[in-house]
């Protein structure tokens, strides 16, 4: 079962390790990420960062077996990178009642939402009809921050930076 | 000389080091990286890299990074492929301070990464019971 879907550009961090497995109390870490998969430098440091209790794995976007990871009975914290990476994971068979933002970084046409997390019109475009389909959207860097909906989050996309 | 690379998220390298600076006095050959968050990743990666080209003479770099799995570390252990250089987490300012006085030894730049994380580990101790120790013997079992 997928409890937590985060959208992190840093994948397995700080943050991770030290914020959100503590409060998420998972079984498995699932990184789809073709980058990450394909370096076994990265896939080492992000494995051995995560206490040996918890599962990790990390794999190409579409090597995850997505409806697979939904239905079984281990709680899992998906990463992946971007907002796109949620509508592949989604193509694929993710079903996700949410989805939380935590560090999208800046990028050319991109703006800013919230300290870390920048937006660009299509992925807001994304977003809103995600949201207006009933998931839950945040931003929230950590467990303890007060998260950032959608709304809030529209209404500083529309603000003139 | 080994040159040092402290990297961190926040503004942790820069006091480490200024904190140390203020201890020993100036630290020569020792380059940091604060990274901020929402920085790009491209743009940690240049950081990475252009601390560690500042203060790499040709004898080899060691990274002083805050967190295992962290993204200063991550970032740094990606370099450590291509080029002379240990990367060590978890770093604290005796572990600094050491690192700073050990490179006048002649070791080798693995050596001097191994023993610089034993003893940074070393010197994180319950410094009260160690006192408690020598002052209430009577009281300790």
């Amino acid at each position: 079962m997928i409890s937590f879907l985060r959208v992190d550009n840093r994948l397995i961090h700080g943050q991770v390790v030290e914020a959100w497995l503590p409060y998420l109390k998972v079984a498995r870490v699932v990184v789809a990420d073709d980058e990450a998969a394909a370096s076994p430098l990265v896939r080492a440091a992000m494995g051995l960062a995560v206490d040996g209790s918890v599962e990790v794995q990390i794999a190409r976007l579409r090597d995850v077996d997505f409806p697979g990871l939904s239905d079984d009975s281990h709680k899992t914290l998906l990463l992946v990178r971007d907002v796109q990476g949620v509508l592949d994971a989604q193509e694929r068979g993710l079903k996700v009642g949410h989805i939380n933002l935590g560090n999208v970084h800046y990028a050319s046409g991109r703006k800013q939402v919230s300290p870390s997390v920048f937006l660009n019109q299509d992925e807001l475009k994304a977003l809103e009809a995600l949201a207006q389909g009933g998931t839950e959207i945040e931003i929230r860097g950590v467990p303890n921050e007060k998260p950032l909906l959608m709304g809030e989050i529209e209404e500083r996309f529309a603000k003139p930076s | 000389m080994v040159g040092l690379v402290v990297a961190t998220h926040g503004r942790l390298a820069d006091e480490l080091v200024a904190t140390a600076e203020q201890i020993v006095g100036k630290l020569a050959s020792v380059a940091t990286v604060s990274i901020p968050p929402g920085s790009p990743p491209e743009v940690i990666r240049e950081q990475m890299k252009g601390g560690v080209r500042s203060v790499n003479d040709g004898h080899g770099v060691i990274v002083l990074a805050d967190l295992f799995g962290g993204t200063p570390c991550k970032e740094s252990l990606l370099l450590c492929q291509q080029a002379q250089i240990e990367v060590i987490a978890g770093v604290n300012l005796p572990m600094l301070l050491k690192a700073n006085s050990l490179r006048a030894e002649a070791l080798s730049l693995s050596e001097l990464a191994h023993r610089l994380a034993l003893y940074g580990q070393k010197n994180i101790t319950c410094a009260s019971d160690l006192v408690r120790a020598v002052v209430e013997p009577a009281a300790n079992h």
